[in-house]
């Protein structure tokens, strides 16, 4: 594989921002309800497992790639031949690209329920491929710059989350604590796969970062941040609202939440809040739509430039097709099976073979 | 022998020429004299010669002095720049800059070039587009000489190096980049020497011409040069390794590579106290921020989240609106326009008509638009108030474009609201984040992030916090000063 330009590289603290701005994004506007049906809560705890969780799998990633010469791409090309490794590398493509339009989607439908009924969706996702076209034409550095500005720019929006609702909180609803069985609770983490996921875009914008060593550090932190955030939003709703019914009745639990936010001059914070959100899949879009590019480009050779409009031009279409609601659920299920399979049960074995690989290597 | 005769003739041959051609213009002057003692020719151009050294430095010592040859003349004649040439196309170059030839025949060399240039420039005056209250009161003039003269003064140390070129097929203008040497870094320098002898062009009459050929991106409205006509702050800037070039002929000098963030700090920042200037520099982004979204989110409010207002504040959008017959974009978009209008008639008059010209427009035009029903009363204080607010950037060319930011914001939030105002929004980030100045990033320090080089950006720190140049520029020396001293300073009882 040819090596990656000097300026085309992003700095170490900045994975920082790329692991965390793709995990977190959609799925914050209403990931309780999945998570509450199973756990209670106790949510919270299903919350702090799975960032565990996610922290091993990061760290695996860099064990995996430190083995190997480039991204993922390349290493599955080397360990399993032509035919193989690339039939792995189309899977992972199109989990990356179903990955960045469910991201999408949901967005548009969002926008549909709660801003503008009549939101005419070619026009817009138009605009917004025009919008990706030109972020994809500045190459990586401009993607990571977006994962940095979809981190900082909403970063005042927590502070709504943080003080209006927990004027009407109940510490109590917290109470008792470990009320559920640990089943319930592994169920309720199962359930938020689907939100934290993202973070193994790093398989493909690895041989992108400067001082590689370093940026292992500033991935756990991101993926640290990333946990924070959705504990302290998990147990704000669950102070919040006063029954768990509550929760599972709302689709968009974090978004009700702003209906409470008052300030003398805005009511109804939440067109704010949603419009605002779109600086925050930005990025998950960007860069899960960037890593399904830079696998075309890297299987099959063709230009960044050909490549960006293929994508660009089948997303189109995707997120035009896709408009039902039943659609868009059996979409999100399907990346949840998707991910639950490719990311956590595959990187495992992808990581025993790497080792077992190693090992066969030192020997000989 | 009849090798050197032949090339005497040559010579001869285009002297004749190079006449033949200067004698059609009709200030070229060229006649013989005939002295006590011997006979000379001597030719110039009236119009770019000097008379007073004419007459006092050549004329009278050739007359009142004996010599017999132009080699003892030229040890006569109390002129600094003199010498003695065949070169013919030399010849033409120094006649054309004001220098007076003497030869002994009429088409014979060698040639003695004697400098007698006219050299009118403007007094050092009074900064006029980058004024402060406090702080030195000197501007960069047209002259090349002057400008070099103020900067070097306030940085007299070996290492500021000067470098000349000339650019220009018609005009051959004079043009200077300036740089530390131990602090710039080369490949800087280079960059920009690279870039100016890359340009093509016929004419250039401003630095601004220089500006626009040797930017990163032709196709961007922001300025990716920082321009001043202040001789302090080029020093202070060639101080952080940057580098400037001068253009003769232009009273402004080009300084890069230069960051967003440079655009919106005034020089007057380092004169006043660290804690007012970070005061004021908030109030200038602020403004500049208000000035870009105000009209375009009163046009998202009314168009599409009405409910976004309280109650009682939507009441009086209501009664200011109600006589108004059409949709707040138009009614916008009528108010922007006649702003743009009045600025742009008051920057083309004279600068007596042009005020009254902007009280008649803004006082008439206001009130007689908001009685006649075609706008409201509260979008024209939103409109006043941005078109104020666009005139707190400290650097002119800035301005202008923010001018030209909000109209697609306003499209923008015609079609989608708060949302387009957001796709708008990440349409400028990602054309701020792909602008380079001369290879080195634009927004920075916001993006890359670099803490280091925030503490002169939306704030303005202590001096004494300053002790590093910025990362962005890759300087050589990256310290300021020494640390330890400038603690020891510091001590309390001492």
């Amino acid at each position: 594989m040819a090596q990656i330009a000097e300026r085309h590289k992003v700095s170490a603290p900045l994975v920082f921002y790329l692991v965390h701005s793709t995990q977190f994004g959609i799925g914050v506007l209403g990931f309780q309800k999945n998570v509450v049906k199973y756990a209670g809560h106790d949510s919270w705890i299903s919350v702090i497992l799975i960032g565990l969780i996610v922290h091993l799998y990061i760290w695996m990633i860099y064990q995996i790639l430190k083995r190997s010469s480039g991204s993922l791409m390349t290493l599955q090309h080397d360990l399993f031949g032509k035919w193989v490794g690339n039939g792995l590398n189309i899977v992972w493509i199109i989990y990356f690209f179903l990955g960045s339009c469910a991201i999408l989607i949901g967005y548009i439908e969002i926008l549909k329920v709660w801003m503008f009924e009549d939101l005419n969706i070619w026009i817009y996702t138009a605009i917004f491929m025009g919008l990706l076209y030109y972020i994809f034409n500045g190459g990586f550095r401009v993607v990571t710059g977006f994962a940095f500005f979809g981190v900082v720019l909403p970063l005042w929006i927590f502070l709504t989350f943080l003080i209006f609702p927990t004027r009407f909180a109940d510490l109590q609803h917290l109470l008792p604590i470990m009320d559920h069985s640990p089943q319930e609770i592994f169920m309720g983490t199962m359930q938020m796969v689907i939100t934290v996921i993202g973070f193994e875009t790093l398989f493909l914008y690895y041989p992108f970062v400067k001082n590689i060593d370093k940026s292992q550090k500033w991935a756990h932190i991101g993926n640290l941040f990333t946990t924070c955030s959705y504990i302290i939003i998990m147990i704000v709703s669950i102070v919040y609202y006063s029954a768990e019914e509550e929760i599972l009745r709302n689709k968009w639990a974090t978004l009700a939440m702003w209906k409470i936010v008052e300030l003398p001059f805005v009511e109804r914070f939440e067109y704010i809040g949603i419009a605002s959100w779109s600086l925050v899949i930005l990025p998950n879009i960007c860069v899960m739509l960037w890593s399904a590019k830079r696998g075309i480009t890297e299987i099959f050779g063709i230009t960044e430039k050909k490549a960006i409009i293929s994508v660009l031009v089948v997303m189109f279409f995707i997120v035009n097709v896709i408009v039902d609601k039943e659609d868009i659920q059996l979409l999100n299920k399907i990346i949840n099976t998707y991910a639950l399979g490719i990311v956590f049960c595959y990187i495992p074995v992808l990581y025993l073979i790497t080792f077992v690989r190693d090992l066969w290597k030192r020997r000989t | 022998m009849s090798r050197m005769y032949k090339q005497n003739w040559k010579r001869k041959d285009s002297i004749e020429k190079l006449f033949a051609v200067f004698r059609s213009s009709t200030d070229f002057i060229q006649y013989d004299v005939n002295t006590s003692h011997i006979k000379y020719w001597i030719s110039y151009f009236e119009t770019l010669v000097d008379v007073n050294i004419l007459n006092e430095n050549i004329l009278k010592p050739i007359h009142s002095k004996y010599w017999q040859s132009l080699e003892e003349l030229k040890n006569i004649l109390p002129v600094k720049d003199i010498f003695l040439t065949i070169d013919t196309d030399l010849m033409k170059e120094k006649l054309l800059e004001g220098f007076v030839m003497i030869s002994l025949s009429e088409y014979g060399s060698p040639c003695l070039l004697v400098n007698a240039k006219l050299n009118k420039a403007r007094e050092v005056t009074l900064p006029e587009v980058e004024f402060t209250v406090i702080g030195p009161k000197e501007a960069f003039v047209e002259s090349i000489e002057s400008n070099i003269n103020l900067i070097r003064k306030r940085l007299p140390i070996e290492e500021l190096r000067i470098r000349t070129l000339k650019i220009g097929r018609l005009t051959q203008t004079r043009l200077a980049i300036i740089y530390i040497e131990g602090i710039a870094d080369e490949e800087n320098v280079f960059t920009v020497w690279q870039r100016i002898s890359n340009i093509q062009i016929d004419q250039v009459n401003d630095s601004s011409y220089i500006t626009e050929m040797i930017s990163d991106n032709h196709n961007s409205p922001f300025p990716q040069l920082l321009d001043t006509e202040r001789p302090d702050r080029v020093v202070s800037i060639l101080a952080e390794g940057k580098i400037a070039v001068i253009v003769d002929g232009s009273p402004h000098v080009l300084i890069g590579p230069t960051t967003l963030v440079e655009f919106f700090a005034s020089f007057e920042d380092y004169f006043l106290n660290w804690i007012l200037s970070s005061f004021f520099r908030i109030i200038r982004l602020f403004a500049v921020s208000f000035s870009i979204l105000a009209t375009p989110i009163y046009v998202a409010v009314l168009n599409y989240h009405y409910e976004l207002i309280p109650t009682d504040l939507l009441n009086n959008f209501v009664t200011s609106r109600r006589e108004v017959p059409v949709p707040p974009f138009l009614e916008a978009l009528f108010l922007e326009g006649t702003i743009e209008l009045l600025r742009e008639a008051g920057a083309r008059l004279p600068t007596k008509v042009g005020q009254t010209i902007g009280i008649v427009g803004g006082i008439v035009i206001g009130t007689a638009s908001v009685e006649a029903g075609l706008t409201s009363n509260i979008l024209l204080i939103i409109v006043a108030l941005a078109a104020l607010a666009s005139f707190t950037t400290p650097v002119y060319k800035m301005g202008n474009t923010i001018r030209l930011l909000r109209f697609p914001f306003l499209m923008f939030a015609e079609m989608y609201g708060l949302l387009g105002i957001v796709l708008c929004f990440c349409f400028l980030a990602t054309h701020l984040l792909r602008l380079t100045s001369l290879g080195r990033p634009f927004l920075e320090p916001i993006y890359p992030p670099r803490i280091s080089d925030l503490k002169d950006a939306f704030l303005r720190m202590p001096f004494s916090m300053m002790n590093e140049r910025p990362k962005q520029l890759r300087t050589e020396q990256p310290k300021r000063m020494d640390e330890e001293k400038s603690r020891e300073n510091k001590d309390i009882d001492e």
